[in-house]
């Protein structure tokens, strides 16, 4: 029997003038998933989320959000979802119970319920002690345990979660990931989470998008994302003195499935790396080339993403134009 | 209900938060009334003026004596007596002088002998308020001496002026009350509503809200109540302050307080309409920087605060006429210094609830509910 569906986006795509943020993109989320999509900065993680939780309206294209239509009925949409956006977005000039206390009223909660769930949130994100400071006070990674926790509220039955970490120490990451982690256990909640870590994703999601330029290019489990690339292992040398016309021929040694080549960097795809390592150092030095370092990992996403898009996620990063987006400033991109 | 107050709250709450825009709210209209009221004098005095008496006859000494009793008198202007004719000159050129006044060798006789006798005033015609002034007062003192003696009774056949004033006397500083209190709530409009909004846009706040099912109307009117309460409280303050600096009594006792209370509720809904039509997309604070300034004189100047609306030219009327300040001024004046009843106000105030009727559901309509 298949799982009631949380989320159901048929072909969205959003376009910003000559720009295509979000293309073609369909995908559905089952009730109670972890679900990630991840993708390097100004791949449309923020843009799809925006169109999903009624902030934005897709160019053409349709999604069902807990059973209402985003473009038909955006009200009742916002009933039932929590959104945490990338940006934080409380208020610094209220109190961490002053926010919460607020959201709730926005959400027409009556006072008894209210008093009761902020206080058993505020203790849940380990944040009692400084309920009535002033937000301003907060360290980023406070205000983002804050901001989860007012989402929390209104007790939604789908959280959606935009770069929940983005700029936190890695202290504070792992606290954000712990909490996200037993709020799935408990509640039957369905989770929908952008990132460009791949960390994240791979800790927390149980079924992952990876989406690149707009498009989803692989959907799966992190472990069936991982089964689909060639070799179980990957040999990352750096060579020097390689003739090019060298790497084909090592692409054809009986161990390798793939070769990557970047400048005087190889990606080899193989099968037991660890035993395989050496031989694979004889060929290179048979073709008069040396061996400058060399390392076996076992494949992470971050290979997958490698696989299916021939770059890394941070060289695409790289690219992109960094003043758009950066940790904790606002996106405005696409507003 | 629960939605509306919380925003209501919200705002209120981060103003409260604020103590520093209060205080200037409060003191900035007051400083106002003090800075307007002594630039702006309703007469001009103690201008600098030269005079080079070349002369000396006796007809040249009736025109010194004219003049000093002018000093004397309105004190419109200070004399500086001087020999050089060309100092003086050279003083106005440089500014030290608003004029210069030089009545030649020959005057005396050539009034003697009725052969036009002429004195000459060399002014600081840019400045052409204190020019036209000058001018004016040296012909009445110099029309003057053409009678041989001042008659000592008053003649049965002249024709006298009675002036009555129909509303006790108003002086300027208390005129400019109504400016001052239509000041304080531009000041309250500009720092409330849809500021916030802007402020919300600008930090990326809006988004927290956007995403909770607070409706349109919630967001426009919380934040327009939010704005309204403190507004009003601001201006109510001023008013008050203000008539007891510059004395204005309650000729009708505490009923009129209720009328007052009306067109200052009325004219902060207005302005709090105007700014959310005017603003409802803005995304950054500046824009509510270059407006204000602009909104301020295009707004306060033609109200009728400080002049007469019916001296402005045609198409500055017809501004006048849509120009929500200029009713509220009419209204406040009208109950301050007429002792006016709520109907002879009436239209000022259909205007008013008219005017806040059209922004306040343009400012839903245009309110726009995504990012």
């Amino acid at each position: 029997m298949e799982k009631a569906k949380a989320i159901a986006v048929s072909e969205i795509t959003k376009t910003f003038g000559s720009l295509t943020a979000v293309d073609h993109v369909s995908f559905d989320v089952g009730q109670g998933e972890f679900f990630g999509f991840l993708g390097p900065n100004g791949a449309g993680k923020t843009t799809l989320i925006r169109i999903l939780t009624t902030l934005l309206k897709p160019t053409s294209g349709n999604a069902i959000v807990s059973g209402c239509d985003v473009l038909k009925e955006p009200a009742d949409v916002r009933k039932q979802i929590g959104v945490v956006p990338q940006a934080m977005t409380s208020d610094l000039d209220l109190t961490g119970y002053e926010n919460m206390d607020l959201y709730g009223r926005f959400y027409g909660i009556h006072a008894g319920d209210r008093k009761e769930r902020i206080r058993y949130l505020l203790d849940m994100v380990g944040l009692s002690q400084r309920a009535n400071d002033l937000v301003a006070t907060y360290s980023g990674g406070m205000r983002r345990r804050l901001e989860i926790a007012r989402v929390l509220v209104h007790r939604p039955r789908l959280l959606f979660l935009d770069e929940p970490t983005i700029g936190l120490d890695p202290q504070s990451k792992h606290v954000v990931w712990d909490f996200l982690g037993r709020l799935i256990e408990g509640d039957s909640m369905t989770i929908f989470l952008t990132t460009h870590y791949m960390e994240e994703a791979e800790i927390l999601c149980g079924r992952v998008a990876i989406i690149d330029s707009g498009k989803i290019i692989a959907i799966g489990s992190p472990t069936e994302l991982k089964a689909n690339i060639p070799g179980n292992d990957i040999v990352s040398l750096v060579v020097a003195n390689l003739a090019v016309e060298r790497i084909a021929a090592i692409e054809r040694l009986s161990f390798v499935h793939k070769v990557i080549a970047e400048e005087n960097s190889l990606r080899v795809y193989v099968d037991n790396g660890a035993k395989n390592l050496t031989l694979l150092i004889d060929d290179v030095r048979a073709s008069g080339g040396t061996v400058l370092s060399a390392t076996v990992h076992e494949q992470s996403l971050e290979d997958v993403f490698i696989h299916y898009t021939g770059k890394s996620i941070r060289e695409e990063e790289a690219k992109k134009v960094s003043f758009l987006i950066g940790a904790g400033i606002p996106q405005k991109f696409g507003r | 209900m629960i939605r509306l107050f919380a925003v209501i709250e919200r705002d209120l709450k981060k103003f409260q938060r604020n103590p520093v825009v209060l205080a200037m709210s409060l003191l900035m209209p007051l400083i106002y009334l003090v800075i307007l009221g002594n630039s702006f004098q309703g007469k001009l005095t103690d201008l600098p003026v030269a005079v080079v008496d070349q002369d000396a006859g006796p007809h040249a000494k009736r025109v010194m004596e004219n003049l000093r009793a002018i000093e004397a008198g309105p004190k419109t202007f200070s004399l500086m007596p001087m020999k050089d004719m060309q100092e003086a000159i050279a003083g106005v050129k440089e500014g030290r002088y608003k004029a210069a006044v030089v009545i030649p060798v020959d005057f005396s006789k050539k009034v003697t002998l009725q052969a036009r006798p002429e004195v000459g005033l060399f002014l600081d015609n840019p400045d052409s308020i204190s020019s036209e002034m000058i001018r004016n007062l040296l012909n009445a003192a110099l029309l003057s001496i053409r009678s041989g003696y001042v008659p000592i009774r008053e003649r049965a056949d002249e024709v006298h002026l009675r002036d009555i004033n129909l509303f006790p006397k108003v002086d300027y500083y208390q005129s400019l009350v109504p400016g001052v209190v239509i000041m304080a709530i531009f000041l309250g409009v500009l720092t409330t509503g849809a500021f916030n909004l802007v402020m919300d846009r600008f930090l990326g706040i809006d988004e927290s809200y956007l995403l909770t099912p607070l409706s349109k109307s919630h967001i426009v009117s919380g934040l327009m109540i939010s704005g309204l309460l403190i507004t009003t409280a601001i201006a109510a303050v001023i008013l008050v302050v203000s008539m007891l600096i510059t004395g204005i009594p309650l000729s009708r006792g505490v009923v009129q307080i209720v009328p007052l209370f009306i067109v200052v509720v009325l004219t902060t809904l207005c302005l709090l309409g105007l700014m959310f039509v005017i603003l409802g997309r803005a995304a950054h604070p500046r824009i509510v920087g270059v407006l204000s300034g602009f909104l301020n004189v295009i707004l306060f100047f033609p109200s009728g605060a400080v002049y007469p609306i019916a001296s402005f030219p045609g198409w500055l009327k017809t501004f006048a006429k849509i120009n929500p300040e200029a009713y509220a001024v009419h209204a406040l004046k009208s109950l301050l210094f007429k002792n006016a009843s709520m109907a002879s106000i009436s239209g000022d105030i259909l205007f008013l609830a008219f005017f806040t009727v059209v922004t306040m559901t343009l400012s839903i309509l245009t309110f726009k509910r995504t990012l």
